[in-house]
């Protein structure tokens, strides 16, 4: 299971990274919306930690589905998908292969959204910034668990169009700790502090591990 | 090693198999022939597992065909190749995700018994229909599978290819393998069979041996669909 995992995950990458568009869709959108935001604000203003928060995790979903559905549609092309059917592995390899590589991409795209929300929305990283690197970890592991199952809908018509509908309230708990941790890191004081908002990052992130684990084999599957 | 009970298959009410029961056994080669719409190819996702039966079942010696536990390549009308990899990163990949421990030597030879040596390292989006044809080729046969099923496998392939196709065929029999080969060609593809079956009008209407075959177009004339 894990050379399929691992196989799956390097495929991923090269042909995102090195092949193919990269991430220039998903960065575009995301700048897109940091632009659109920063335009709300009159000269002098800044959007406040929590605002710049929101954006910046609103930039991440969108950016995590485009991701995902570009990731399954690589398969899609010549129906590779047929072929990993057939591999003497469990198909939850593929899932989590999918996840490993979303994760990264996604990674990759935050790098880039965190200082353009520094510049954009006038932020700074006053506040705690260990539990805010840990819930960025914990949100993207929940987002691309739950990205990776909804992303095998890819390319079977009517399914498809459930994914966005089904995807953003599963993902409200994990969005809502983000943005609660995030604009404590841009200087929101917040009496309870992180550590609630972590524990139900990790209680959502094992829900979600388990859902794709337990779900995958059905939704991606041949021709019927 | 394959029995298929009572297989069916309907998509919504049109019915594309009816009761089909065939056995097919190791070190042989079936020919499955019928005309466009006979329900070749559907036949053959079932024996891979990739599609399921309405009705019967389809049994890989006490497993179902299904079951990821064994090896099966299986050659349908799409390739399966990522067309932004090249024709090396093409087998690799599918080399490690089927657990197979190849080397770039070893993949530079399989590439080479299928003439795509020298195309090594460009993308298989450029291929021809041949070339990539004989690029999934490569794939299908590098981990010597236990059962082979092959769907219209010449298409595209020149002659040269053709031949090379018929010796993997002949060695994978050789090598204890069940290879089931869909052909529209009985003429050029009978001749490697030890068996032929006959889709027609959605029923198994033949299955007996090639003289037998002969024997019987000769008695009433070419099947209208074969």
């Amino acid at each position: 299971m894990l050379r399929l995992t691992l196989a799956v995950a390097r495929k991923d990458l090269l042909l995102t990274l090195a092949r193919g568009n990269g991430l220039v869709q998903a960065l575009l959108l995301g700048f897109l919306l940091f632009f659109v935001f920063s335009l709300s604000q009159g000269i002098g203003e800044h959007t406040s930690p929590q605002g710049a928060a929101t954006i910046f995790w609103l930039s991440s979903t969108f950016c995590h589905v485009l991701i995902f559905s570009q990731l399954y549609a690589l398969e899609e092309v010549n129906n590779a998908r047929l072929g990993l059917l057939l591999l003497p592995a469990p198909i939850q390899a593929v899932w989590l292969g999918k996840s490993i590589a979303g994760f990264s991409l996604l990674l990759m795209a935050q790098a880039v959204f965190l200082p353009v929300a520094i510049v954009f929305l006038g932020q700074n990283l006053s506040g705690a910034l260990l539990p805010a690197l840990l819930i960025l970890l914990l949100v993207d592991t929940g987002l691309c668990a739950l990205g990776s199952l909804l992303g095998a809908l890819q390319g079977q018509g009517a399914r498809e169009s459930l994914m966005s509908i089904v995807l953003f309230p599963l993902l409200v708990p994990l969005l809502l700790a983000g943005i609660s941790v995030g604009s404590q890191a841009f200087g929101t004081l917040s009496p309870d502090g992180p550590g609630m908002w972590l524990k139900l990052a990790c209680a959502f992130d094992a829900v979600f591990l388990a859902a794709g684990l337990l779900l995958f084999g059905f939704l991606y599957a041949g021709d019927e | 090693m394959l029995e298929m009970q009572g297989i069916a298959k309907f998509y919504g009410d049109k019915a594309v198999l009816e009761n089909i029961s065939c056995s097919f056994t190791a070190g042989s080669i079936s020919l499955l022939i019928g005309g466009n719409g006979a329900g070749k190819s559907t036949l053959v996702r079932i024996m891979a597992g990739l599609s399921r039966p309405s009705a019967g079942t389809a049994r890989f010696t006490g497993e179902a065909a299904s079951s990821r536990s064994r090896r099966t390549g299986y050659l349908g009308h799409a390739t399966f190749l990522y067309p932004g990899l090249t024709a090396l990163e093409n087998l690799r990949f599918w080399s490690d995700a089927g657990g197979m421990d190849l080397g770039e030597d070893d993949l530079l030879a399989v590439l080479g018994r299928v003439g795509l040596a020298p195309c090594a390292r460009e993308r298989a989006g450029v291929f021809s229909r041949g070339m990539a044809q004989r690029l999934n080729l490569a794939r299908v046969l590098m981990p010597d599978p236990d059962m082979l099923l092959l769907d219209e496998p010449g298409t595209g392939l020149d002659a040269a290819s053709r031949v090379f196709l018929h010796q993997e065929v002949l060695a994978a029999r050789a090598r204890g393998a069940c290879v089931v080969l869909v052909s529209h060609d009985v003429a050029a593809d009978a001749p490697l069979a030890d068996r032929i079956l006959l889709l027609d009008n959605r029923k198994l209407a033949f299955d007996g041996s090639p003289s037998d075959y002969d024997a019987a177009v000769r008695a009433e004339g070419e099947p209208c669909c074969a």
